[in-house]
């Protein structure tokens, strides 16, 4: 396997490249800085001076209570939630509807057995096809911690005589996050663990376009190597330098106390997304005549996969269409949530990789083979399109 | 051993080559002369696997260029008309890099790399990167790469363009001992440089072969077995006079420039009496692959 000779060599030059280590440690310390700010953010959103919070997030799910004593209802943010009486009647079916996100039933004697610090039993009834019941759940489960904590402290201090106080307190240790908190940190996190896939375009570019502009490309086409072993081996070498980096990316993001769930099925993830948009970048390269051409050409190119990666996975966030599978993102968020997700989920976004990938390195391949291209004169993108799809004649 | 059949190649509109049809011997030394867009880069690109020709095909050793790539490229070591090489690299880690893709066994591949440093004169520079080379370094360092398979068969495209005289002949030098050994196809600008290595010359005009043969044959061919040239005050002479001479095969005035093919040296004096006091300088030359060259493009 001669491609993984060049992956050893580009792989090996790369990791000690100067260039590399200052770029490597550069955007080590943009994700701290990130970090900081992000986490300043979350600070001052989650003081109770209060951060106004984005408007959309007001009214974000809804959820039927039946509680008649108040003991939960009062402690659930209502501005993000909107509390519905229970009305055992509709609630189930407008649960089933997707109208509402949750269903909660405090039994009717809770404040008696609250008072005689006896257990309660708080039912949960959540759409498993809503995608803002993983959200919901935790902002729930929040203010059943903080009701629990609240009796737990009540029935210490009933312990101890009266004229003396406690020396242990139960207090709340953790208030849990806001509901529009967990929005924003799903979205931010998920654009921390795919930035590091297009941070490295550039190499692609200068291990592809750089063959040609340095002409060392026609020693390497001389070589007894299939134009697919050059393609594929030097993509390759750079999908081991995301994942090295991604590694890195998510230790940090752990260490720093970033929840998150799946941490091993999430780098697979990410790492899987990276391949078709190293394909896709080295399809750009292949056809550019120089860095400046192929410079544009990515960032037109880039901002469509953004595009494409980003609206599913908000779309999911808001509304959970069945659609916004489509996007890899939607399914890392799913993943990082610890969502419990159909496996038919996962095949639509791992499909959408497998086929672009598919796509884009075939049509690297063929670019990189044609004669015209790497050695000129170059065809127009219209004519090319007329060759591939067989209405002109060329070589395609 | 390499069999060029029916070759053509268009860039474009422009075609680079025209039905061209070559074959190189076992161990034969063969330079393809032609002038600058003549197809000489184009043909050996074809040879070495770089480029499609649209029609045509060449094998080597029975292999086809089309049918079984990897074979022929495996048994072909190409040096490109610029040493373009990687700058990141490191001498020795560029050879073992070059080494490794055409497959050199491991246990042997640091014994190669260190005798082709040697033999290139470049053992002492073999930890310095590539970029701090001058040209003909480079060019040292691309001839040992070019040799790091030990193929059978060598293709040299232009190696001793812009090098100094020194570097030059120390890389001709090097080509004459490949001789016999290898299958070697040069493509040179330079007619001494052909003339002095090549077994056989083919001269490449437009995309096609224009002649071919040994440096001599290709000599004797054009006219005459002696060149009068002689410098003049003024051109005006009359060339009919001198053309009428018996011996004299062909007169060719260039400005104050008189060149004269002659088939002997019998009637140089009466020549030199014609032109009387409007001669400055006299000497005679034999013809070389220059005038053959000239002679067969023009």
């Amino acid at each position: 396997m001669r491609l993984l000779k060049i992956t050893k060599w580009e792989l090996k030059n790369t990791l000690w490249s100067k260039k590399f280590i200052m770029i490597f440690i550069l955007q080590l310390g943009v994700l701290i800085l990130m970090m900081t700010f992000f986490n300043s953010f979350i600070t001052g959103i989650d003081s109770e001076k209060g951060v106004s919070l984005s408007p959309s997030l007001s009214g974000f799910a809804s959820i039927a209570v039946s509680d008649n004593n108040t003991i939960l209802v009062n402690r659930i943010n209502k501005e993000v939630l909107n509390i519905e009486k229970m009305d055992y009647k509709n609630s189930f079916a407008r649960l089933k509807d997707g109208k509402i996100t949750t269903v909660i039933v405090i039994p009717e004697n809770s404040q008696k057995k609250v008072k005689r610090f006896q257990t309660i039993s708080v039912k949960l009834y959540l759409n498993p096809e809503d995608p803002k019941q993983a959200v919901v759940l935790k902002e729930v489960n929040s203010s059943l911690e903080a009701l629990s904590a609240s009796i737990s402290e009540q029935w210490i201090d009933s312990l101890i005589p009266s004229g003396k106080s406690a020396n242990t307190r139960v207090k709340e240790e953790k208030k849990g996050e806001s509901l529009p908190l967990q929005l924003i940190n799903k979205m931010m996190m998920v654009v921390l663990l795919f930035l590091p896939l297009f941070l490295f375009g550039n190499m692609v570019v200068d291990s592809i376009v750089g063959e040609k502009e340095r002409k060392t490309g026609e020693i390497l086409i001389a070589m007894p190597l299939s134009h697919s072993d050059i393609i594929i081996g030097k993509n390759m070498a750079i999908v081991l330098t995301i994942a090295l980096q991604l590694a890195i990316w998510i230790l940090i993001l752990l260490v720093a106390g970033f929840n998150i769930e799946n941490p091993l099925l999430v780098y697979i993830g990410v790492v899987s997304t990276s391949v078709p948009i190293i394909g896709i970048t080295s399809a750009v390269a292949a056809y550019s005549k120089n860095y400046k051409e192929a410079g544009i050409g990515l960032s037109f190119i880039y901002i469509i996969i953004v595009g494409f990666l980003i609206v599913p996975a908000l779309a999911y966030v808001s509304n959970g269409s069945k659609w916004s599978n489509i996007s890899p993102m939607t399914m890392i968020i799913r993943l990082f949530s610890g969502e419990n997700t159909p496996a038919i989920d996962f095949l639509i976004p791992i499909f959408s990789i497998v086929v672009v990938s598919l796509v884009s390195y075939l049509i690297s391949i063929k670019l990189f083979k044609r004669d015209d291209i790497v050695f000129g004169p170059r065809p127009g993108i219209f004519r090319l399109m007329l060759d591939f799809l067989g209405i002109k004649k060329g070589s395609f | 051993m390499i069999n060029i059949s029916s070759l053509t190649k268009y860039f474009g509109k422009t075609r680079a080559l025209d039905n061209l049809n070559l074959n190189i011997k076992k161990g034969e030394l063969l330079g393809i002369i032609g002038p600058n867009g003549a197809g000489k880069t184009t043909a050996i690109r074809i040879v070495c696997g770089i480029l499609r020709p649209d029609s045509g095909d060449v094998t080597v050793d029975g292999y086809s260029i089309l049918k079984d790539p990897i074979k022929v490229k495996s048994m072909i070591g190409y040096l490109p008309e610029e040493p373009n090489l990687y700058e990141r690299f490191r001498a020795r880690d560029l050879l073992r890099y070059f080494g490794e893709l055409y497959g050199v066994p491991k246990e042997s591949l640091d014994w190669r790399v260190s005798e082709l440093l040697e033999l290139v004169g470049m053992e002492k520079r073999a930890r310095h990167r590539i970029n701090t080379f001058s040209k003909g370094l480079r060019q040292r360092i691309a001839i040992a790469r070019a040799l790091i398979h030990d193929p059978p068969i060598i293709i040299f495209d232009e190696p001793t363009m812009g090098l100094d005289p020194a570097t030059s002949l120390a890389i001709r030098e090097f080509i004459d001992g490949l001789k016999g050994e290898k299958t070697i196809l040069l493509c040179t600008h330079y007619m001494d440089e052909a003339d002095a290595l090549c077994d056989r010359v083919a001269i490449l005009n437009n995309g096609k072969i224009r002649d071919m043969g040994t440096p001599e044959y290709l000599k004797a061919k054009i006219h005459g077995d002696i060149i009068l040239q002689i410098k003049i005050k003024s051109p005006d002479i009359d060339i009919n006079e001198i053309d009428a001479l018996d011996s004299v095969e062909n007169v060719n005035l260039k400005g104050l420039n008189l060149s004269i093919s002659l088939s002997s040296k019998d009637e140089i004096s009466d020549i030199a009496g014609l032109i009387g006091n409007n001669m400055l300088s006299i000497n005679t030359k034999e013809p070389s692959l220059d005038d053959v060259f000239i002679n067969s493009v023009k």
